[in-house]
């Protein structure tokens, strides 16, 4: 009489449905192995190292880890110089993004575009811009010397917390700048509006209405920043020198110079855990960030500059605020140009302008390079490909798990694979660039073939940074196709594969490309990992520059560096002309 | 032209039915508009019967074939989602061909369908045009095209009009009206405005609780409601809850919003409401006396006048706001000849209403 209950839940097979299963699994299959095989499983044998002793577990490491003068100190700098550059970046980010999204003009989009370059740019290149720049017969401090007349140069970005600061606000001054212009943009004026029919006083107004609505946006942008400078590691292992070191360039040393693998596995498990946390309290902030821009439809009167129109006193903000975004300007592009400059300038007379780039044929600094400079631009490029590829492949299998959802979407069931794929990203997302490469080290190291496939773990570390940025641009567009449309073609008797070429990919392939061009530049100029892995002929352009910064040129590194910035440039605009960059991780 | 038929179908979000052993049939070629308030469960029904939705329980059958497993793909359901979504990537012609391009057609046989559907739809000019090109009424009109190329079994319409301009939502559901006429094809209409209903409908169904209260052709439903909710849905004018009530031997007493009224005693039915019709309504500037009001029972209203719209060339419509705690308003016709100078905004009036005029619901 009554039907069994089971047959309503099995829904008739199709041809289509068994393949899209197919797909599902494979794609499932994929992405665990991926991340058990060469994340997950080598943390495990960080934690082996960093917990067992002898076959028994042990807090020993962690106690002398902690014990230890140097690490503790460098634990603490870790913060106090991450704390310290998000509040400058801060300080002189926050009036530009309000200019920025205050005023029109033209080139303003051009403007926030050249400022964001510094935040792609490769590590090492950067380092190398600072060292031409502020060295002691660097530009800044010859300028100041004629000026002055004094002997002393004005900065010493070598042992000092300067160099490390400044270089970590060139850096992230632009995550503050880019996050923050939409809060500014974003704040409902008519709320202020009514405030003020309301009666109510100007402080009080910015307190209750306007700070409340950029609040969330300043807090995601200071979290990212703290966590970049939280985990800096070229700058500071270079101009920090012995003095100053944050986590990272101790988690190397230990391993690479001391080859304590059990004090370095345990920093990096202390590390692992401040980053998951600091990660965590970051996408709690993004998602009310988010929560709170919807439903937003009237924003920031946009001002064109007049300076006619203006009072004296508006007069002198505005003019101020010009110059404010000139300096901001220059000191973002001085080091960028001094490279490009230093790379034309022979060290002795009798040298051409272009010796630095003929030299990139050459094989005369093999003993530092273990390579020609053409060999690693080679490798770059080549590592930079395939790890867009293996990228791209991985985020795709990611989507196509996704995209499932609908399925439980049907039953007005909560999707639990989003939630999932999320947290087995988190992970590797809060991992450092030398704690992944450490991992894949300690993992495979025993392996015969180790030493040979040193380029495919210099890849896979790379794939496994460049994955969580990928994956969140291209979740983003895919977030943005509007369910019923997916609903529509399946009612028109589409096919679940025809849905995903015809109408998914089309509508996500513009965050696909920017995702695959941004991975290929974080690969592009990738230092920590690699310069970890590194062996024999491996090298990249940026372990290169790395390796020249003692010999007595510049001009070969500067060249070198020349090329990656014009790379990363093109990838830049690329990026730009195709959809927007998220710099969120 | 098919028939549909959907036996105890429920549905639970959140552990919250919205949709209970529901029932529904829809007839040959019919187009049967599904009336009810915003979070009825009318959108969660019509996804059910597109196939995007999976219920949890119940059967659909469709020309006695059990579809209720069914993909959408194998349902050929032509389904209009109530935002406008066009493939945003594709010309309108590319939206209309991709349903036939899914079923395998024929090139010719695809050129041929779009002409005749672009013609049916008279969307023969946009053809080329992108969907951000396009207004929102003909964006509407496409999807519309959509649907019907493929010849579907049956249209869906999910509240078709709601982001349309007021000016062109007549048009639009007279064209779905023809269209629906012209193929034949058998309709389930989903919207809360009941003037919708009127307009084009073949059939109501007015659904709430998760289930459909009351089914029939509108005059049908208008004259006898099955209760105080559904008249209030279906737009009748002065249509009150009861409280309570209370039974003496001769009357019946029922305390409403607008006070209590004293009636013949009532034993047919349950109670759940009152409606009078507007043209019941006796209007006085002064009170009356039970002596002025002859024999038979009256119920007497006092009020003001909030304002006055002319009907017809005779009739004036006023909205009267009742005295009592709570704002209710009685919307009442009276003659122009004798009202058009008297009544004015703001004045004291007195409502009187015969209670064998009080619809009983």
């Amino acid at each position: 009489m009554t039907f069994p209950s089971f047959s309503l839940k099995k829904r008739i097979g199709t041809k289509d449905e068994v393949l899209n299963k197919v797909i599902i699994a494979t794609a499932s299959l994929v992405i665990v192995l991926f991340f058990l095989l060469f994340f997950y499983v080598p943390l495990t044998k960080i934690l082996k190292f960093s917990f067992i002793e002898q076959g028994k577990i042990t807090l020993e490491y962690f106690s002398d880890v902690i014990n230890s003068p140097m690490n503790r100190s460098a634990l603490i700098f870790s913060f106090y110089q991450a704390f310290l550059s998000t509040i400058i970046c801060l300080v002189i980010g926050i009036p530009a993004s309000y200019f920025l999204a205050k005023y029109e003009f033209r080139g303003k989009k051009v403007l926030i575009n050249l400022l964001t370059i510094p935040f792609v740019l490769p590590p090492i290149v950067v380092l190398l811009g600072f060292i031409i720049t502020y060295d002691a017969n660097g530009w800044v401090n010859t300028i100041w010397q004629t000026i002055s007349g004094s002997n002393n140069p004005l900065i010493n970005i070598f042992g000092s917390i300067e160099g490390i600061l400044i270089a970590h606000i060139f850096y992230n001054i632009s995550v503050i700048i880019r996050i923050t212009i939409p809060a500014w943009e974003n704040i409902d004026y008519d709320l202020i509006d009514v405030a003020k029919t309301l009666g109510t006083s100007k402080w009080r107004r910015f307190r209750k209405i306007i700070f409340p609505q950029i609040f969330n946006h300043i807090v995601s942008a200071s979290l990212l920043v703290f966590i970049y400078a939280f985990n800096s590691f070229a700058i500071v292992l270079y101009l920090g020198q012995v003095r100053f070191q944050t986590l990272e360039v101790r988690i190397y040393k230990e391993m690479v110079r001391s080859l304590d693998f059990q004090s370095g596995t345990a920093l990096a498990v202390i590390q692992l855990i401040i980053n998951t946390l600091i990660i965590v309290f970051y996408l709690v902030s993004e998602k009310r960030t988010r929560r709170m821009a919807m439903g937003k439809e009237k924003s920031l009167k946009k001002e064109k500059i007049n300076f006619r129109k203006y009072s004296t006193g508006k007069k002198l903000v505005v003019f101020i605020s010009i110059i404010y975004m000139i300096s901001l300007f220059i000191f973002t592009f001085a080091p960028i140009l001094a490279i490009i400059i230093e790379s034309f300038k022979p060290a002795v007379e009798s040298v051409s302008s272009f010796w630095g780039y003929g030299q990139l044929f050459s094989t005369e600094y093999n003993s530092y390079l273990h390579s020609a400079p053409l060999r690693m631009l080679l490798n770059t490029l080549w590592f930079a490909s395939l790890n867009m590829i293996i990228t791209i492949l991985i985020s795709l299998s990611l989507l196509f798990i996704i995209r499932n959802r609908f399925q439980r979407l049907r039953k007005y069931k909560t999707s639990r694979v989003e939630g999932m794929i999320s947290y087995l990203i988190l992970l590797p997302m809060a991992t450092s660039s030398i704690t992944l490469a450490v991992g894949l080290f300690l993992q495979f190291r025993t392996f015969s073939w180790y030493n040979n496939a040193v380029w495919v773990f210099i890849i896979l570390a790379h794939v496994l940074i460049s994955v969580p940025f990928a994956t969140r641009s291209i979740l983003a567009s895919y977030n943005r196709i509007d369910v019923e449309l997916l609903n529509v073609a399946s009612t028109l008797g589409a096919s679940r594969l025809r849905i995903f070429a015809k109408i998914e990919l089309p509508l996500i392939l513009k965050g696909l490309i920017v995702g695959g061009i941004f991975s290929f530049a974080i690969s592009l100029g990738e230092f920590g990992a690699t310069n970890f892995l590194v062996k024999t002929e491996y090298g990249t352009l940026s372990v290169g520059i790395y390796n020249l910064f003692g010999s007595h040129t510049l001009q070969l590194p500067a060249a070198m560096a020349s090329i990656l910035i014009l790379i990363t440039i093109l990838c830049f605009i690329m990026i730009q002309k195709i959809g927007d960059i998220d710099l969120k991780v | 032209m098919v028939n549909l038929e959907i036996n105890d179908l429920s549905m639970r979000y959140e552990k919250k039915y919205i949709l209970e052993d529901l029932r529904l049939n829809v007839e040959h070629g019919e187009l049967l508009v599904l009336l009810g308030e915003s979070g009825c469960g009318k959108t969660t029904l019509i996804k059910i019967i597109a196939g995007i939705i999976e219920p949890e329980k119940g059967k659909i059958i469709m020309e006695d074939e059990d579809i209720t497993l069914f993909s959408p793909q194998r349902r050929k359901m032509g389904y209009v989602p109530q935002a406008q979504v066009l493939f945003p990537h594709m010309t309108v012609k590319s939206n209309i061909s991709f349903g036939l391009k899914s079923h395998k057609k024929s090139k010719e046989e695809i050129k041929e369908k779009i002409r005749w559907v672009a013609e049916l739809i008279q969307i023969e000019e946009l053809l080329e045009r992108y969907s951000s090109e396009i207004s929102g009424g003909q964006k509407q009109r496409v999807a519309l095209a959509r649907a019907m190329a493929i010849e579907p079994h049956m249209l869906l319409l999910d509240e078709p009009l709601s982001s349309i301009d007021a000016t062109g939502r007549e048009s639009l559901a007279l064209t779905i009206r023809r269209i629906q006429k012209e193929t034949e094809t058998t309709t389930i209409y989903v919207t809360h405005n009941q003037e919708e209903a009127r307009l084009i409908s073949d059939r109501v169904a007015v659904i709430y609780d998760g289930k459909v209260q009351q089914i029939g052709k509108v005059t049908e439903i208008d004259n006898s409601p099955k209760n105080y909710l559904i008249a209030k849905i279906m737009g009748s004018p002065n249509v009150w809850p009861i409280f309570y009530i209370k039974e003496t031997d001769e009357n019946t007493i029922l305390n409403t919003t607008v006070g209590e009224i004293k009636l013949p005693k009532q034993t047919n039915k349950k109670i759940t409401g009152i409606s009078i019709s507007p043209s019941c309504f006796k209007p006085s500037l002064e009170k009356k006396s039970r002596t002025d009001l002859e024999k038979s029972q009256f119920i007497e209203f006092k009020g003001e006048v909030k304002s006055m719209v002319q009907r017809d060339e005779r009739t004036i419509r006023a909205v009267i706001e009742l005295e009592g705690e709570k704002f209710d308003y009685a919307k009442i016709d009276v003659d122009k000849e004798d009202f058009e100078d008297i009544l004015s905004s703001d004045q004291k009036i007195f409502l009187y209403v015969d209670t064998s005029e009080v619809n009983i619901l």
